[in-house]
């Protein structure tokens, strides 16, 4: 696919998110709408996780990724810190590869 | 010293943490056959961290469709921002909240917002923040890219692990009560299953909306 024009429509509806509440001069989202997009970001990432850690190839299956990711989630709950979340979890994946897991 | 030019240096504590994500989006992005231009053009042109390293992880997996309506997902909470921000902006012209809105991020609307309720915020400091912000992840993005291809065989190192773990420090910081965290587990349950019945990369559309939505339902039943 040409990346271009992906990234163009990208950033067409990033900033449609960002501008259309500046431009309507502040006023207030009804708060059904307000309380639904406090979730929405919790819901996509979630959503995006749990295939990428415990599917890696399309069906269950249990590899180094699974502990690796947990302590991932361990590290990221301690810190709230996304690069520490990383290192500390491919630290762990390779650990656990090099044991053979 | 100018509002414009404190905003820009307001940026700097956030300084590392902004050039590791972007070393780490270029060096992933490389690893995906982006040239180098090519990830930077993505950086100014969608400027949203969390959005690009999901398109990312989406790229050779999705089609265009999927990729484009899971980055306006992602951005969904931009317009939480955009609402608290914009009684600051009231009285600027159009083109000025035009300017302002288009490289906003969470961390120079964090800036700006913090600099308005102290009495210290202005247009310029926040286009000041929004600009220092976008050069530190336009550029470390860049060089990331660039230095991506010292790194041989991305798919030996288990590289691909990068991105979970990516997103699971992202979702932290969105786990505010046991609802966000009800939600969570269950946009992860409705994503193993919908990978499986759903065609390339929809589950996370219909995993991510079906379970933010259930998230209203989950804070009546049980308020916390």
């Amino acid at each position: 696919m040409s990346k271009l024009w992906v990234f163009v429509a990208m950033g067409l509806v990033t900033y449609a998110t960002r501008v259309t509440m500046i431009a309507l001069l502040g006023r207030e989202l009804p708060p059904l709408v307000q309380r639904w997009l406090r979730y929405v970001p919790a819901a996509v990432l979630a959503a995006l996780i749990a295939p990428a850690a415990l599917m890696p190839d399309g069906r269950l299956q249990w590899g180094a990724q699974v502990p690796a990711a947990a302590v991932g989630v361990l590290v990221a709950w301690r810190t709230r810190n996304v690069l520490a979340t990383i290192v500390a979890g491919m630290a762990a994946f390779w650990l656990l590869r090099a044991l053979g897991l | 010293m100018s509002a414009f030019r404190r905003g820009l240096l307001a940026t700097l504590p956030l300084a590392p943490g902004v050039i590791a994500f972007g070393l780490l989006y270029g060096v992933m992005a490389r690893q995906l056959g982006f040239a180098p231009w090519e990830a930077v053009a993505m950086s100014v042109v969608v400027h949203a961290g969390s959005a690009q390293f999901v398109a990312l992880e989406m790229w050779n997996t999705a089609s265009a469709g999927p990729i484009i309506l899971t980055t306006l997902v992602v951005n969904l909470r931009h317009l939480l921002l955009g609402a608290s921000i914009a009684p600051y902006l009231r009285g600027l012209p159009a083109r000025w909240k035009a300017w302002l809105a288009l490289w906003m991020s969470d961390e120079s609307y964090a800036l700006a917002i913090a600099a308005y309720e102290a009495g210290q915020g202005s247009a310029g400091f926040f286009l000041g923040a929004n600009l220092g912000i976008g050069l530190l992840w336009w550029i470390s993005g860049g060089a990331g890219a660039w230095l991506g291809a010292a790194v041989p065989d991305p798919a030996a190192y288990g590289l691909d692990l990068v991105f979970p773990l990516a997103f699971i420090g992202l979702l932290i910081s969105f786990l505010k009560d046991r609802a966000h965290v009800a939600v969570a587990v269950l946009a992860g349950i409705l994503a193993l299953v919908g990978i499986q019945v759903l065609p390339g990369k929809w589950y996370v559309i219909v995993a991510g909306l079906a379970a933010s939505a259930a998230g209203l339902l989950l804070e009546k039943a049980a308020p916390s």
